[in-house]
């Protein structure tokens, strides 16, 4: 399979093949359990909040790539069978659309991610505010906004890829955004440690270690799965920006397609540590598959 | 992706090949990469960018937790009077610094405090107004004012608390029940009842 067409000189690190149906599988997977958090919240009356809606927003995101992902497969195999040629307009056109539709996806995710942390940090430190500050028609106003921002953004970044100029800020967001989401949770973090630290002090106490302990878990299985997940991607765009003749950038370069798995597999694992999380989604899931049955 | 197209067409200086856009797998269309003599393990890349990955979210890790050490258990003091240790403790152990928190600003402490601040104010408000009415949904959002006024039920409410986890803050549940993932503060009152709330909450929140 990974053959080139001309002779070159033989390039040691050849291309790490992972197998279509490894792909199809974690898409497809992905895509459902989103889907499944998306028809949960429509459903649920009780689930019509702001914190859902971000959520439901990161669901989307989620599914766009996994979309992506098995669009682009489809085609490929469209391509090998002879349905679609290699070098026609309408499939340029096409590689264009769904080029933006992955940055469409990736932009998504770190700005739901921030505005659940955002939504997150209200709650805890305007507590008796919440209600005024985010209300629901402002939920949907700041999510319409993120996604108009994100759609123009993927839209020029896919036409413009070849410039410095979108390569560099579209990374140089990526761990921007991160130290952001980082140093709101560390302050919701230190809030709940003075109040656990109030509850400590009474006579028994022996479970607070395990609780805080708890919260730091938690959060770095947040942090540390959307970092193993598009990190990898981020810094093979730049390598193949900045030194696509290096050996050792193209040894990196060359497990392109498990970059591309590892971000299938956010799509499988945030529902996971987002939506599943909360009784109530769990409760109306319940109810989706009893009422099926 | 179609990374390969984005590269291909830029690069101006290889003699590529007709293929320069393709849907395949193939990828090195830019022309031959020469693999001698290279003096590091050829996926140098690879693992060194794995390995920090993995060191980074391990010190995050780390520093968390060195974040969530709450000292020992008896460093407040312990008073018979529960009211008195609920009002006296949350004013007077926020004035003392912290001795963990160098790192952090004195602002954050601050922070936390005014909040606290706010729900004494709080329930000495509503003790003093209203002493004979109930308000459920006010009181019930601040727990660590119920713990400490029910010794009774000291041990599970602790045992709540413990598992408290930072992403689901707020119960979207209209019954304010302490659930695996509940925090200290459940859900926000609504605003009718906030009403008297309001302009203390002004004075120490802005």
């Amino acid at each position: 399979k990974n053959i080139t067409d001309f002779s070159l000189n033989i390039t040691d690190c050849n291309q790490v093949v992972v197998p279509e149906e490894v792909f199809f599988t974690v898409a497809a997977a992905g895509i459902l359990e989103n889907l499944l958090v998306l028809v949960a919240v429509i459903r649920n009356k009780n689930l019509h909040l702001p914190m859902y809606f971000f959520i439901c927003s990161l669901a989307i995101s989620d599914m766009l790539g996994s979309l992506y992902k098995t669009l682009e497969n489809i085609f490929i195999i469209l391509c090998k069978m002879g349905y679609l040629t290699r070098r026609g307009d309408f499939e340029k056109k096409l590689d264009d659309a769904m080029d933006s539709m992955f940055i469409l996806s990736l932009l998504g995710s770190i700005f739901s991610l921030l505005a659940i942390a955002a939504d997150r940090y209200i709650t805890i430190f305007y507590a008796l505010r919440y209600h005024n500050i985010m209300t629901l028609r402002r939920a949907l106003v700041i999510l319409t906004i993120i996604w108009t921002f994100c759609a123009g953004s993927s839209i020029a970044i896919a036409l413009f890829s070849h410039e410095i100029a979108t390569v560099i800020p579209f990374t140089i967001l990526f761990p921007l955004m991160m130290f952001f989401i980082l140093c709101l949770y560390i302050h919701m973090f230190l809030l709940a440690r003075s109040h656990a630290k109030k509850i400590a002090s009474l006579p028994t106490s022996a479970v607070h270690q395990r609780t805080n302990m708890k919260g730091a878990i938690t959060l770095t299985i947040f942090l540390g799965v959307f970092l193993c997940c598009w990190a990898p991607f981020v810094l093979h765009i730049l390598l193949a920006r900045f030194c696509p003749h290096n050996p050792y950038c193209a040894c990196y370069m060359s497990i392109f397609h498990v970059n591309g798995a590892l971000i299938m597999c956010n799509a499988i694992i945030d529902p996971m540590i987002f939506a599943f999380r909360s009784p109530e989604l769990r409760s109306t899931f319940k109810k989706m598959f009893c009422c099926a049955r | 992706m179609s990374a390969l197209r984005l590269i291909s067409n830029r690069t101006s200086q290889q003699a590529l090949s007709n293929s320069d856009y393709t849907w395949e797998y193939e990828y090195y269309e830019y022309g031959p990469v020469s693999f001698e003599g290279l003096k590091a393990h050829k996926y140098s890349i690879v693992i060194g960018f794995w390995v920090g990955l993995a060191v980074f979210v391990i010190f995050m890790f780390f520093v968390l937790t060195l974040l969530t050490k709450t000292g020992t258990p008896h460093q407040e003091n312990t008073e018979s009077s529960e009211k008195r240790f609920r009002m006296n403790s949350f004013v007077a152990d926020f004035g003392r610094p912290l001795e963990s928190e160098r790192v952090f600003s004195r602002q954050l402490a601050e922070e936390s405090r005014s909040l606290f601040h706010f729900c004494i104010n709080e329930v000495e408000h509503l003790d003093k107004a209203q002493p004979s009415q109930k308000r459920p949904d006010l009181e019930s959002n601040i727990h660590f004012q119920e713990v400490s006024r029910s010794s009774g039920t000291l041990e599970e409410d602790l045992n709540c608390l413990t598992k408290f986890n930072i992403p689901n803050f707020v119960n979207t549940e209209q019954n304010c029940s302490l659930g695996e993932d509940d925090l200290l503060i459940s859900e926000p009152p609504r605003v009718s009842e906030s009403k008297m709330a309001m302009p203390s909450s002004h004075r120490i929140l802005d």
